[in-house]
């Protein structure tokens, strides 16, 4: 487990640094059982710093998404370094990230926390209905809920976010600091969700994905809580082509939904920040965990494992199969 | 008018008297609550808490085609809304309806937006009193609504037990209680209901003091609040689109076939980077500050500017669905603050 | 219901398939010119589209194709080893591969997307090849799943 103090100290110390413009990092949310992105900008701001089984939100993704703003005339653009707070899975959309040469690795200050798993709040909210403040910890195999002055002891299991119940990665794989003691993996990914879908008949397939695919609104979270989707000029809502539509029915969903996984082939990193963002409970992971799986089983290529290593698709074998090929 | 019984295992053939009109109902797809037409009295689901999305979207849907081109012919076949039949809303919330009202100024001020007043005008609307509040984040009370506020309702449903009281509340709502008659029983409890409605606003937990504010977000154009609450923001349209309040959109040409097309017109969310971009490149809100900046200050202080109601109705939607917990609750705090 | 569904089978395999084929500028375009001029005959099911490499095939063209009323989508580039740029067709079959295996995940019949080596002197392979994409994709029917309907409204 990670040491709040330890945390708190070691971003108090980073953010005194000359050459660290911020701190990403997480504090309690303002409701429920919530925690949310924090921004420590000095000194005093990494008091409010925690870290709980309930911090589900990929930090990586701030590292990108920042907007480029003209620089001032007589300016220089700021160019100190971003520290960011990251889970093992989080770890992984950096390194794609730098994989991808997003950024420079000089740009990042990898502040790394082992983790042995962070609740799914549907699960928890589902469990503890209209809870209006709480706290999740972990305590060996077992969640402590506590709220109104009453605490609860619930297997991990139950609570547990899917992605975590397959994490091979709980400590961080790139780190500049690591906040806690490494954590040894306790779960393995067999790929049995995918398979069962895959089983299903052609007609049990477009059937279940019609029914998810039709209740999306289209609110782009998906792609914009994504640690991998930081285009400047997104192909999903570009005007010029304009691939889809941004009228709403199944056709146009559908291909947002079949552009915006392909997208992620050999780059998605499981970390799940789509599937926690969709309001519309829409099983994106589903999606991305087929790529994943394909990937892995025809190239043997796992995403965010090896920042040297060239992106999968701007590579190839001469051995690729090709027995699909007439 | 007398309030009315209808008793819950009658429920289902009032239901089936109704579907003489378009009926809409909260329906379950997944675990996910939507209002949707629906045709069998058993995908209505009216033990819930609230629809994911509002219920505006059946009067102001989210793609609609407002009229379609032939290229080579001078008339436009516009779109009849009236053959889209009569509609009845049945079940939603009374913070969703009062939302309505509120949306309504906004589309019969300068322009009378026809598809969505005649849409309006079509359709009946009956609401379901909220005896608990469905999440820890409503905080209608501040915002002036409350759980059995009947603004922008026609009748009136309140859960008490085994039996729903139904009380029409205009000649609309009578008219539509009369073809479920049949299935009415007399003997509802009017000051049953005022105590339910008494301890129901009791229970909301959350507040906000809105006095002021309007008045004082101008002020802050330049302030650094908003960098801060904007920090986190992923940039997604979640909080506009589950809101019932919001009502930006945007119009585009679709061509489905050689020289055949339509004009639509959907949803469209202040928050996407797309939303205020010229032509030219430029764009005067180039950061999810200023679209955040934005958001708020429309529905505190440039709405309520205009139309002296508050763009919100304090369903908690987007307190609830936001990704990354940001909290209109906290950002007009920090706002009185700042 | 007999009835009706001895309709629907006849329509399943009595349609004819819009199929849109994206081909390579240096061979397969060329296999297919080699068809036409030896006068072999095959299915007049294809509609061509050249493009200078199958390298050059975006997978969202696929997917578009399917969305705007395309009955299935043909892609077909130089044998391995011969791509007029080296290395465009071995990049094409990786990203083929992976699309046509999700496409079958969501429940789009993999039949509909295929690939396709056929070199400039193969013109009796290609008539092979049509006949075999047109036979499959008249298996499966007209493509509807996520075709952009013609609303009337």
């Amino acid at each position: 487990m990670v040491d709040i103090t330890k945390l708190r100290d070691i971003a108090k110390e980073v953010i005194s640094r000359d050459d660290v413009r911020q701190v990403i990092g997480y504090r309690p949310g303002t409701y429920g059982f919530r925690a949310r992105p924090a921004f420590v900008l000095e000194p005093a701001d990494a008091d409010e710093l925690i870290f709980s089984p309930a911090c589900i939100n990929n930090l990586a993704t701030y590292i990108v998404i920042e907007e480029k703003l003209p620089v001032p005339r007589g300016q220089e653009p700021d160019s100190r370094k971003v520290a960011v707070m990251v889970k093992g899975c989080d770890s992984r959309a950096i390194i794609q990230q730098l994989e991808e040469k997003a950024y420079d690795r000089d740009h990042v200050l990898v502040l790394g926390i082992p983790c042995e798993g962070v609740v799914d709040m549907d699960k928890v909210n589902a469990r503890f209905p209209n809870v209006d403040k709480g706290d999740i910890a972990l305590e060996g195999d077992k969640f402590v809920i506590s709220f109104n002055g009453t605490k609860e002891e619930v297997a991990k299991d139950e609570l547990l976010a899917d992605k975590c119940k397959r994490c091979r990665y709980p400590t961080p794989l790139v780190s500049d600091e690591m906040l806690g003691d490494e954590v040894e993996r306790f779960a393995d990914d067999d790929f049995s969700d995918v398979e069962v879908l895959e089983k299903k008949s052609r007609d049990e397939k477009w059937a279940y994905w019609e029914e998810k695919f039709s209740r999306c609104a289209r609110c782009y979270a998906c792609r914009n809580a994504c640690p991998m989707c930081y285009c400047e000029d997104c192909v999903l809502t570009r005007l010029e082509p304009m691939w889809m539509r941004r009228s709403v029915d199944i056709s146009e969903n559908t291909a947002y939904h079949i552009a915006r996984a392909y997208h992620l082939a050999g780059r998605c990193i499981q970390c799940g920040a789509c599937e926690q963002a969709c309001p519309m409970d829409i099983p994106l992971m589903d999606l991305n965990r087929k790529f994943y799986k394909d990937v892995r089983e025809l190239f043997d290529y796992e995403p965010g494992t090896d920042a040297e290593q060239p992106p999968l698709l701007s590579t190839f074998s001469v051995d690729d199969r090709e027995d699909f090929i007439l | 008018m007398a309030v009315k019984k209808l008793s819950k295992d009658k429920v289902g053939e009032a239901l089936k008297e109704l579907m003489k009109f378009r009926l809409v109902a909260p329906a379950k797809s997944d675990d996910v609550v939507i209002f949707k037409q629906i045709s069998d009295p058993a995908e209505a689901y009216l033990d819930y808490g609230n629809s994911a999305v509002p219920p505006k979207k059946m009067v102001f849907p989210q793609t609609e085609t407002l009229f379609r081109f032939v290229t080579g012919e001078p008339e436009l076949k516009e779109k009849n809304v009236e053959e889209e039949g009569q509609t009845v809303i049945f079940g939603m919330r009374p913070c969703d309806a009062r939302a309505m009202s509120i949306v309504d100024k906004l589309f019969d001020w300068d322009f009378d937006d026809p598809y969505y007043q005649k849409r309006r005008a079509m359709t009946t609307y009956v609401g379901m009193a909220c005896t608990e509040p469905p999440s820890v984040n409503c905080f209608c009370t501040s915002v002036g609504g409350s759980p059995f506020s009947t603004e922008g309702l026609d009748v009136m449903l309140t859960d008490m037990g085994d039996y729903y009281a139904v009380q029409a509340l205009n000649e609309k709502g009578e008219k539509l209680t009369e073809t479920i008659a049949s299935q009415l029983e007399d003997g509802g409890d009017e000051k049953k209901i005022e105590e339910m409605a008494a301890a129901a606003a009791g229970k909301i937990k959350r507040s906000i003091k809105t006095d002021g504010i309007s008045e004082k977000i101008p002020t802050l154009w330049d302030s650094d609040v908003w960098k801060k609450v904007s920090a986190s923001c992923l940039g997604c349209g979640t909080c506009t689109f589950l809101c019932p309040t919001c009502h930006c959109f945007d119009i585009q040409d679709e061509v489905e076939e050689m020289g055949e097309g339509r004009r639509c017109r959907m949803w469209d969310s202040c928050m996407f980077s797309e939303y205020t971009l010229h032509a030219s490149g430029h764009n005067p809100r180039p950061s999810r500050k200023e679209r955040t900046r934005n958001r708020v200050s429309h529905k505190y202080s440039y709405f309520p500017s205009k139309f002296d109601d508050i763009a919100c109705v304090g369903c908690g939607r987007c307190i609830n669905m936001c990704p990354v917990n940001i909290d209109i609750l906290d950002i007009l705090e920090q706002v009185v603050e700042a | 219901m007999a009835e009706a569904t001895k309709t629907a089978e006849a329509t399943k395999t009595d349609f004819e398939p819009n199929i849109v084929a994206f081909l390579c500028n240096w061979c397969s375009y060329a296999g297919a010119d080699l068809a036409g001029t030896s006068r072999i005959q095959y299915p007049p099911n294809v509609r061509v589209i050249r493009v200078m490499c199958s390298g050059r095939v975006n997978p969202l063209f696929i997917m578009n194709a399917l969305q705007q009323g395309a009955d299935g989508v043909l892609i077909s580039g130089c044998h391995p080893g011969d791509c007029h740029y080296m290395q465009g067709n071995y990049f094409a079959r990786r990203r083929f591969n992976l699309m046509r295996n999700f496409l079958e995940y969501v429940g789009i019949e993999p039949e509909r997307v295929r690939m396709s080596w056929v070199s400039a002197s193969e013109g009796a392979k290609w008539k092979g090849v049509i006949e075999e994409v047109v036979e499959g994709i008249k298996s499966v029917g007209p493509m509807d799943s996520f075709k952009r309907r013609q609303l009337n409204w």
